[in-house]
């Protein structure tokens, strides 16, 4: 391929080729029909689709549900991974500090895993190399002896300085919570920075993160109301949201659903947003409220990536897409598996 | 108690009576024991069912959790949560007494834990997460109440049963055993006082 190395040709390429790519995700008639398979059906449908790559490479060492959720996971990751490769310029840029999330996630999982004294195998298992963590360094990562070995070997990597400050006279689990918090708040933190340092298309970026920090606020607003330890949001609230980490602490302290709402809808700059806000002032489960945060975010970004179709906003929404659609088949195939019934598999779907 | 070992003496019958008013005191006293044991029993019994009822209860609920969990966040994203797992429940074992058997009392260090101290990272995770979390935390709870009313349940059966042994053996044994012996002296010693009567009676004959 040729490289254009300026002017607005790469990003109408890539953008292009998002669009077309998200054309080709599971569209919302085929899940409905898939409500209606069994187990053996779903598996049939999703071994013909793109992820037959994944799922006959791994059949040699998983089978069953195991193998499709596996297989699943590594579709993800090679798509992150070869998006990452596609996008160029600043674009590039931003799409590998989103998706840095990953890596979070991923060393976590080795930390926990290594200090529970799981075998290696088993930890590979639960990883998604979809971030600038590749799986030959997630691998070495795995293979070191100790978890203060694991923090040693992520010189040089983002998420190295918090947890060397954090884990600076030994890796201790009650730490670990903390640090998780730490971590994903210092994530949102540099993306917020990236984006405000005047990089091109940094603006939509950062409409993007606004989004992505109040909807995650809202969600833990809700979660810690379900909750009712009256532990501290502080910890978990993330700045550069619309609303204020202070102000998430004052709305907590509303007892009554109504006036927690009619509190929060003036605070949201959303509108998709406040209406969704609005509808909330009904008993739901904190896990319908998830999913309807969920649709509203994707529409939204949807909206965005219509509104610049040249920017960050394409690649963000497919890639959020892509992650629902791996969600879907998994959250299908494992109902299926739990006997679920079709109507309340749905219910946990982001279609 | 064979009837050919007995010391036919007025010494012996003392005593025999003195056993027999003490394993009819006993007999009694353990008998009111077994009843006040029993009433005891069914008491727990209705706990017991109460508390195993909402055992099984939780745990349907924990395992339909459960099955939402892997539907939602998958097997991976079970696993890494169950990762993040810190402490067991700190179990303390002390005991009570209850009509003299000795049944458990078990205290338990909080299972139940907000969502700032599971151990998982709140940013990082859904709430299906925590509704699981919740529903196995309530099942230890459930499993930690019932091991304590089950625990004594089968203590104080197992005391009910040993005594009824006792108040079956004495009731049904010791005492007509030493009823017996006890008639068996007595008639013994009316016999023995016959004689002498007879040979009293035949000695002053003689002597008229």
């Amino acid at each position: 391929m040729t490289e254009v190395k300026a002017g607005p040709v790469p990003y109408i390429y890539v953008c292009t080729r998002m669009r077309v790519r998200k054309s080709k995700l599971i569209p919302r008639e085929e899940y409905l029909r898939m409500l209606n398979m069994g187990l053996s059906e779903i598996t049939r449908f999703v071994e013909e689709t793109q992820y037959k790559k994944e799922i006959d490479e791994l059949a040699t060492a998983f089978h069953g549900i195991d193998l499709i959720e596996i297989a699943l996971s590594w579709n993800l990751a090679k798509e992150y991974q070869n998006i990452q490769k596609i996008t160029p310029g600043t674009l590039k840029d931003l799409t590998r500090a989103y998706l840095r999330r990953w890596d979070i996630q991923n060393i976590l999982t080795i930390i926990r895993g290594k200090l529970h004294g799981e075998r290696p195998g088993k930890i590979k298992e639960v990883l998604v190399p979809a971030g600038e963590l590749d799986k030959a360094f997630l691998d070495r990562m795995i293979e070191e002896p100790s978890p203060e070995r694991i923090i040693e070997s992520l010189k040089g990597k983002a998420e190295y300085p918090l947890l060397s400050r954090l884990f600076e006279g030994g890796v201790r689990e009650e730490l670990l919570p903390k640090a998780e918090n730490e971590l994903y708040k210092q994530f949102y933190a540099d993306l917020i920075e990236m984006a405000r340092s005047g990089i091109k298309g940094g603006r939509q970026f950062l409409d993007y993160l606004t989004l992505d920090i109040d909807i995650t606020n809202i969600r833990n607003m809700f979660r810690f109301r379900a909750d009712q330890s009256g532990d501290d949001i502080m910890n978990v609230a993330i700045p550069g949201g619309t609303i204020s980490p202070q102000m998430m602490q004052r709305l907590l302290q509303i007892k009554d659903r109504n006036e927690f709402i009619d509190a929060l809808v003036p605070l949201i700059k959303t509108r998709v947003l406040r209406e969704l806000l609005e509808t909330l002032r009904e008993e739901k489960s904190i896990r319908e409220i998830e999913i309807d945060l969920i649709k509203v975010q994707i529409a939204e970004m949807e909206t965005m990536s219509k509104l610049h179709p040249f920017s960050i906003h394409p690649i963000l929404a497919y890639l959020e897409m892509k992650k629902y659609e791996i969600f879907n088949l998994r959250a299908l195939a494992r109902g299926k598996e739990s006997n679920l019934s079709p109507d309340r598999i749905r219910g946990y779907l982001v279609i | 108690m064979a009837l050919r070992d007995i010391k036919p003496t007025r010494s012996e019958l003392i005593n025999l009576k003195k056993r027999i008013a003490l394993s009819e005191r006993g007999y009694k006293i353990l008998k009111m024991k077994r009843d006040g044991l029993i009433l005891e029993f069914f008491k727990v019994l209705e706990q017991a069912k109460d508390t195993r009822g909402d055992l099984n209860e939780r745990y349907e609920s924990a395992q339909a959790m459960m099955a939402v969990a892997n539907t939602v966040e998958g097997a991976i994203g079970v696993k890494a949560a169950a990762f993040s797992v810190q402490q067991e429940p700190d179990i303390k074992v002390a005991s009570k007494n209850i009509m003299g058997v000795v049944v458990p009392e078990i205290e338990s260090s909080k299972v139940r834990k907000g969502l700032n101290e599971r151990g998982y990272g709140i940013l990082g995770t859904t709430s299906v997460i925590d509704e699981t979390a919740l529903s196995f935390e309530e099942l230890v709870e459930a499993i930690i109440r019932s091991a304590e009313i089950e625990t004594t349940m089968k203590k104080l059966l197992d005391e009910i049963e040993s005594t009824k042994r006792r108040v079956n053996a004495l009731e049904f044994k010791v005492i007509p055993e030493l009823t017996e012996a006890r008639d068996f002296i007595k008639m013994r010693l009316d016999e023995m006082e016959r004689e002498e009567l007879f040979r009293l009676k035949k000695i002053k004959a003689r002597n008229v």
